[in-house]
């Protein structure tokens, strides 16, 4: 880890910092935002390496300087330069104890920076659908405790190592002074591992008890809030109160055998390190008796035995160690998410729009759910897309605006493959309107000005005059500045919302994905009206539950398990019972939805049922 | 928004008023539980008693044994002291017994704020996520305990190690203690000083943590989003900014915990230094040369590692714990969790002259005598039990003169609206999305005060209606069906849990839920929310009203997620149920089945049957057409 960002040592600090790293093979291209720095390198790990082992140096011959130091005062002679040194060491400890703590921190600081930037390029910059598996809070918690668990990491190592020195210079003390003695620490010592393995092992698992019951109150407290509008006119809070926190009592007594469980082993090694230096003890002082040991000797030989036995503290910057790299998995998984790559190219000026797919297949765990070989979208016109749930719809429509790349065949937009575009190029001419946009919490305006190229205020309302929004955005607090965390929405606004940020940066290609489905069909047809009057002219790709919407599309794609039925207008598919049945309508005589074979007016008391 | 206001403020807090904040409950909690922390207390002397023969014995059997080439003594002394260490395993469990005596009730209490915050806060926005939820609840709480045991044991030895090396070295000489107490004391006094900037520095710490996990998390939420849109440069950039933020707040930390190390450091090492530089001094008081030796080894073998102790763990953790706590405890940016507040600084519009008004009095009028924009009942109406004729007792939902706008300048939503619904009957609310129906709906239910005017549920004011109150005049279903992990019966009968058998199985016959229950196991089968899908479970949240013993029913799109179908028979089954049903439509049809068509178009108002609102209201005659017609061109 150490070795690969060698030539980053020396580098300021505050340059490492906000760059974000280009490790990855995968991109091919230079960012914007000039991502060309690296990790923090090994000099801050070093530091803390050097300022611990320093200490650990000085703690070690603090005994041995001190005890002579003393010697010397109580046979009240001249000292010499030991109270110096004794007071170098004592006082140099300090200094170096309170330098390992800044660098140590210094070092954490580095590498969660850098371990994030690269974590949140990975993520920015992947493909969104191959992030599904990690849910938002998912996202935060690894960005936040796993990339600082793994951050800590290489501190952690320099400490562990640091952290050998004043057991292991001990022992070799300890042996100089007496072979025997050290033996019998050396011997001790595997007990201890054993014990403090079983230490980590009992903890592991009554921990992973304790956190199902944690999890168990934290989704049910999820579970509350997303129902928070039916408690709150139920007035059933205090009941809801009461079935969150009903497991708490077992997490009270998990936790408690947890206490037990750790005080046991604690009993355990706090049982073990001083029986360790007794038998020591006893073996010196079996030497002193048979005259190979000194009195001095023996004295020391305790305290260096002491001293040996404390290789237990190695444990919890052991368990640091290895947390982090587990955390550190955590969060390459996000670093390392499929890539969004994209290319040199541009579109050729004035285009028609049109778009084509070519032997395009796309897997989703290994199974194939859309199949699609030459379908042309024409430029300019309208085509709908329908088919029952599951049948691709979505999953046609990311791939004709490049949110996914086809795992085989090409989608071409006027002739120039997808991936081979620019960002730019791509997302100002691709425009996407979803189901459930998600806006962000900025102001409304804002949310309908996000995009790749700056939008003026005129532009913003008149698209959300094209999407139909203008009357409930005038009922807002404060209008298009109203922020959108509180702004209280329905499901069809935010809708309309999404709709406006893509007609306002609605380019050659527009993708409609269920882009209405939350639209009264009034509005619906109102927006269809704006869209062809006042948004920017193109194509439109629109994927439709409704027969009104298929009805107007100048094409309708059929899509049947992920694989095209037909392709033609909408009159000449209705002629099919299954194509009729797509809609819910049939027979025809179903009541409620859309029927199209009956004709405007009022319905006759007869409809209802 | 004064919330996010308040929170900012409270981000450049020192971490005093932290401090200020959470000593009172501290000492409440601490004070509850004398109990066991007299217990913790015995425990810990049997452990410093067991530490010092352990000591004793080792002393002795060096002394007394090796020293003076008694090896038997020698052994002899350092078996007691082996049967001592053998004795510190059960005090050490003693302790932890204990300690989870603190521990766990401090995680119930902190575990408990949190749910409340966090219910709170989503019941007071429905809607609007709270990310950190979880975090607070999990995470956090997770460190506060964490910190608290780790501070409670080392607060714990080093009071009980440092007494112990004080009161031996006064047993020594009184002398010892002028030189060894000021640099300890004064190294303390640091240590505690620097808390405070410490936990400032904490607070901050966590705070840009938070902004960086909240960014990572919405990140994530809208990374379809911003990849379509071209974003992701801007979203990494201010991610880029959001970490530096972060490291920069970690490296200001860093500063912090070396002042604090450095302070611990003069704790411990400084008297050492001063006891060795005086030693001349001290021994012309008469201090001998064993007694020197003595007061060494209390210094360095128990004073010195106590402070290590000390300061490994209280720094961090004890700075940490008040942080973490005063976050789940302590003051949040609260709005009233329930909404009997007026929306903020709403215009007071006197009475217009444009709303429609629908009174009883109306009711009575013939059909055709539908002038202005009166609604009339359809004569098949009073055919239908349980009605009343015109003037009988209290509507079932009555507005007068309501007005209601969301801000200053915002457009009014619903302008001075008169409505009457009669007890028994079945209302449809039809209008463009975003008109206000969701609103007449939270309106009617108590659950938003109009800026201006009164409703009446049942003759009875709702604004600042207790939840009680509220609960037994109306059922409001939202659009989000609510389902929660517990058994199907409990989510059927959650509006009425006394409900019997018999009226639970009627429910499950009457909107045909039959199928369902038996797929999930029965009615007393554990039900998994995520299992379901969103029809699902808004027929469980339609079944749930139609259960409940409200005499109005509120549909909000509560049939959204419903094929055609299934929604015709639950808004039957709804409206065979005695009582009154409102309904927000989603579709024509709903609209249709209903006795009366109430249409909002924002600035007028009209209400009265289908065949009347189609003659009278070009907007609904516009929204039939669409919806009626709309496959065709």
């Amino acid at each position: 880890m150490f070795g690969r960002r060698l030539r980053t040592v020396g580098r300021t600090e505050g340059s490492r910092l906000v760059r974000t790293t280009k490790t990855r093979p995968r991109q091919a291209h230079a960012v914007p935002d000039g991502a060309d720095g690296t990790g923090p390198g090994p000099a801050p790990a070093l530091l803390v390496l050097l300022c611990s082992v320093a200490a650990a140096a000085a703690a070690v011959a603090q005994p041995l300087v001190l005890g002579h130091t003393l010697d010397l005062l109580l046979r009240g002679g001249d000292a010499g330069h030991w109270p110096a040194l004794s007071a170098a060491l004592l006082v140099g400890e300090v200094l170096l104890d309170s330098l390992t703590a800044l660098f140590t921190g210094r070092c954490n600081a580095g590498w969660t920076a850098s371990i994030r930037s690269r974590a949140f390029t990975g993520l920015l910059r992947g493909v969104p659908d191959r992030a599904r598996p990690y849910s938002p809070g998912d996202v935060g918690t690894r960005l936040t405790l796993n990339a600082a668990d793994a951050g800590g990491a290489p501190a952690a190592r320099a400490a562990l190592a640091a952290s050998l020195v004043t057991p292991a210079g001990a022992l070799v003390a300890l042996a100089f002074v007496d072979l025997w003695v050290a033996a019998c620490v050396l011997a001790g010592l595997p007990a201890l591992a054993l014990v403090l393995r079983a230490f980590a092992r009992d903890t592991g698992a009554s921990v992973a008890a304790y956190q199902r019951v944690q999890a168990q109150i934290a989704s049910r407290l999820l579970e509350a809030m997303e129902g928070a509008a039916t408690i709150a006119a139920a007035g059933t809070v205090a009941r809801e109160r009461r079935r969150v926190l009903a497991p708490l009592a077992e997490l009270g007594a998990l936790g408690g055998r947890m206490w037990a469980l750790h005080g046991r082993a604690l009993a355990r090694s706090g049982v073990l390190v001083p029986l360790l230096v007794l038998a020591a003890t006893a073996v010196g002082g079996v030497r002193l008796a048979s005259g190979s040991l000194s009195v001095g000797g023996l004295l020391a030989a305790c305290r260096y035995a002491q001293l040996a036995a404390g290789v237990g503290g190695a444990a919890t910057l052991l368990g640091a160690v290895v947390r982090g790299r587990g955390a550190r998995e955590r969060t390459l998984a996000l670093e390392r998410l499929p890539a969004l790559a994209y290319g040199p190219c541009g579109l050729p000026p004035d285009g028609p729009g049109d778009l084509e797919l070519r032997g395009v297949r796309v897997l989703r765990d290994g199974r194939e759910v859309l199949r699609v070989d030459g379908v042309r979208v024409p430029g300019g016109r309208t085509t709908a897309v329908v088919g029952r749930s599951g049948a691709g719809k979505s999953v046609l429509a990311a791939v004709a605006g490049r949110l996914i790349d086809p795992d085989e065949g090409h989608v071409l937009l006027d002739g120039v493959r997808l991936d081979r575009l620019t960002r730019e190029a791509l997302r100002t001419e691709v425009a996407f309107a979803f189901e459930r946009p998600v806006l962000g919490e900025g102001t409304v305006a804002e949310a309908v000005a996000a995009g790749p190229r700056r939008v003026s205020p005129e532009q913003v309302r008149q698209a959300v005059r094209a999407a139909g929004a203008e009357a409930f955005v005038r009922r807002l607090p404060r209008g298009h500045d109203t922020p959108l965390p509180s702004a209280p929405l329905s499901g069809g606004e935010h809708q309309r919302l999404g709709l406006a940020r893509a007609f306002a940066h609605a380019g050659r290609l527009l993708v409609m994905d269920d882009a209405t489905s939350s639209l009264d069909t009034a509005t619906e047809y109102e927006v269809d009206r704006a869209l062809r009057r006042s948004v920017r002219p193109g194509t439109r790709l629109v994927v439709a539950h409704r027969p009104s919407v298929a009805a107007r599309a100048d094409q309708v794609v059929w899509l049947e398990d992920g694989r095209v039925r037909a392709v033609g207008p909408h009159r000449e598919l209705w002629q099919e019972a299954r194509y009729r049945a797509l809609f819910g309508a049939g027979g025809g005589g179903g009541h409620g939805g859309p029927v199209p074979h009956r004709e405007h007016g009022p319905l006759p008391e007869g409809a209802r049922p | 928004m004064t919330g996010a206001a308040g929170s900012r403020g409270e981000a450049k807090d020192t971490g005093s008023g932290a401090l200020r904040r959470t000593v009172p409950p501290a000492r409440r909690f601490l004070a509850r539980r004398k109990g066991v922390l007299a217990r913790l207390a015995l425990w810990s002397v049997a452990e410093a008693g067991q530490a010092f023969v352990v000591g004793y014995g080792v002393a002795h059997a060096v002394d007394q044994g090796f020293l003076a080439s008694d090896t038997r003594r020698g052994l002899g002394w350092l078996a007691v002291a082996a049967v001592a260490v053998l004795l510190g395993a059960p005090v050490m469990r003693g302790v932890f017994a204990q300690l989870a005596g603190l521990t766990e009730p401090l995680r119930d209490g902190l575990v408990r704020r949190a749910v409340d915050r966090s219910l709170a806060g989503a019941l007071a926005r429905p809607g609007g996520t709270d990310r950190a939820a979880v975090s607070r609840l999990t995470n956090q709480v997770e460190i506060a305990r964490d910190s608290f045991a780790g501070l409670v044991l080392t607060l714990r030895s080093f009071v009980f190690t440092a007494a112990g090396a004080l009161l031996g070295l006064l047993s020594l000489h009184p002398a010892l203690l002028v030189v060894v107490l000021p640099p300890l004391l004064a190294g303390l006094a640091l240590f505690l000083a620097t808390l405070r900037p410490m936990a400032a520095a904490q607070r901050r710490a966590l705070a840009a943590d938070e902004a960086l996990g909240d960014h990572a998390a919405r990140a994530r939420a809208a990374l379809r989003d911003l990849t379509a849109c071209g974003t992701g440069p801007e979203v990494e950039r201010r991610a880029a900014e959001l970490v530096a933020g972060a490291a920069a707040s970690a490296r200001v930390l860093a500063r912090w915990a070396a002042v604090r190390t450095a302070a611990l450091g003069v704790a411990g090492h400084l008297p050492v230094l001063t006891l060795l530089v005086t030693v001349p001094w001290l021994r012309e008081r008469g201090v001998t040369a064993g007694a020197l030796l003595g007061a060494f080894t209390y210094l360095v073998q128990s004073l010195l590692p106590a402070v290590h102790t000390l300061m490994t763990a209280l720094g961090a953790a004890g700075s940490r714990l008040l942080v973490v706590v005063d976050r789940i405890a302590g003051p949040a940016p609260q709005e009233p969790a329930h909404p009997s507040g007026r929306p903020p600084a709403a215009d007071a519009v006197s009475p217009g002259d444009h709303g429609a008004s629908v009174s009883p009095e109306d009711r009575g009028a013939p059909a055709a005598a539908g002038a202005g924009a009166a609604g009339t009942p359809r004569s098949a109406r009073a055919a239908r039990p349980g009605v009343p004729t015109a003037r009988g007792p209290a509507a079932a939902v009555e507005f007068r003169a309501v007005t209601l706008s969301y801000g200053v300048r915002a457009e009014p939503v619903l302008d001075s609206l008169d409505l009457c619904v009669a007890p028994g009957e079945h209302i449809a609310v039809v209008g463009p999305s975003g008109i206000g129906k969701s609103t007449l709906t939270r309106l009617v239910a108590g659950m938003l005060a109009p800026s201006s005017g009164e409703v009446r549920v049942a003759g009875r004011p709702v604004t600042g209606g207790t939840a009680d109150e509220l609960g037994a005049l109306r059922v409001l279903v939202p659009q989000e069906a609510y389902v929660f992990a517990g058994t199907v019966g409990e989510n059927l009968t959650y509006l009425r849990p006394d409900a019997c058998r018999a009226d639970v199985d009627a429910t499950v016959r009457s909107l045909a839920l039959r199928p369902l229950v038996e797929r999930l196991g029965g009615l007393d089968a554990p039900l998994r929310p995520d299992e379901l899908s969103q029809g699902e479970r808004q027929l469980v949240a339609l079944a749930r009203a139609h259960l409940s013993a409200a005499p109005l029913l509120l549909l909000d799109e509560a049939t959204c997620h419903l094929d055609p179908a299934s929604e015709a028979r639950a808004e039957e089954a709804l409206a065979r149920r005695p009582g009154t049903l409102l309904v927000v439509a989603h579709r024509l049809s709903s609209a249709v089945r209903a006795d009366r068509v109430l249409v909002l178009d924002g600035v007028r108002t009209v209400c009265g049957t289908h065949r009347e609102v189609l003659a009278r209201s070009p907007l609904y005659r516009d929204l039939t057409g669409h919806w009626n017609g709309g496959s065709h061109r």
